[in-house]
């Protein structure tokens, strides 16, 4: 703004929205991968592809593989966006039906 | 989930071996005849078509999921960055898993590094996951009801065939740990 326009400008206070606190902002929230049911991918290959991704113990892969099969769908891991598309790719290179999206969306 | 491995893996069990067995900690032996493994490369080279020529085509959509299901905008965003470069690595692991199936052999022994266990697990996968969209294959057993005079019956036996391999592929991974 030119020099000569500043004593024109209008500095009384205004109004604006308080955004609360009661809830974090929206790039806050954590991005979650989930994976989803299908019929072709064997159980057998979903529980090893979940350990070799993430690590996971038999037992916690299993859990996972069991949760997808009997409930449709399970959360495989979380973080920052850039992770979670981290994840999805690896799963689809693997085949799994794996999406991301926002935690509670 | 699938696990129509599940009855043929039993009776196979009672072999002392499968058709892949470790060899020792990065190195496997994949034992299957010469004509399965030209009846697999037959399929790869197959699907590599599809792959360079028509991978958008409805066969080959479960080789390429969404990722942002309830989002389009960031979707499309994401597959112009990121389908290309799934479609390279599953072209290059159907190459490496040609190329190890015509590998020259003693027997009927292939013997396969670790990273190339993987990329013939990846590869058996989406043969099957193509094949099972085409015989939309849903969650109910379908062998029971197989008729040999049934018109899919040769590509029910080959994708029954890829389960029990890819089921093998992933015990002989597992049976160590």
């Amino acid at each position: 703004m030119p020099i000569h326009q500043l004593s024109n400008t209008d500095v009384r206070p205004i109004e604006v929205v308080d955004p609360g606190t009661d809830s974090a902002p929206d790039t806050d929230r954590p991005w979650i991968v989930l994976v989803w049911n299908d019929p072709i991918n064997l159980m057998s290959y979903v529980t090893l592809v979940l350990q070799k991704l993430f690590g996971y113990s038999l037992e916690k892969a299993t859990e996972l593989m069991l949760d997808v099969h009997n409930k449709g769908r399970a959360v495989v891991s979380s973080g920052t966006r850039e992770h979670a598309e981290f994840d999805v790719y690896r799963l689809h290179e693997h085949g799994l039906w794996a999406t991301m999206q926002r935690e509670d969306a | 989930m699938g696990n129509d491995a599940t009855r043929r893996r039993i009776v196979v069990a009672r072999k002392p071996k499968g058709p892949i067995t470790r060899i020792d900690a990065t190195t496997y032996s994949l034992n299957i005849d010469a004509s399965d493994r030209t009846t697999l490369n037959a399929l790869l080279d197959q699907l590599r078509d599809v792959l360079m020529h028509d991978s958008s085509s409805d066969i080959a959509r479960r080789l390429f999921p969404a990722a942002y299901h309830q989002d389009e905008k960031h979707e499309q965003e994401y597959q112009r960055l990121m389908r290309d470069e799934l479609l390279s690595s599953r072209l290059a692991s159907l190459s490496l898993t040609s190329t190890l199936l015509e590998r020259e052999t003693t027997g009927d022994n292939v013997v396969l590094t670790a990273d190339e266990l993987d990329a013939l697990m990846r590869s058996i996968n989406s043969l099957r996951l193509v094949l099972g969209t085409l015989l939309d294959v849903g969650e109910d057993e379908f062998e029971a009801d197989l008729d040999e005079d049934d018109p899919g019956y040769g590509q029910y036996q080959l994708y029954s065939y890829l389960g029990w391999l890819l089921d093998w592929v992933v015990t002989v991974q597992t049976e160590f740990n």
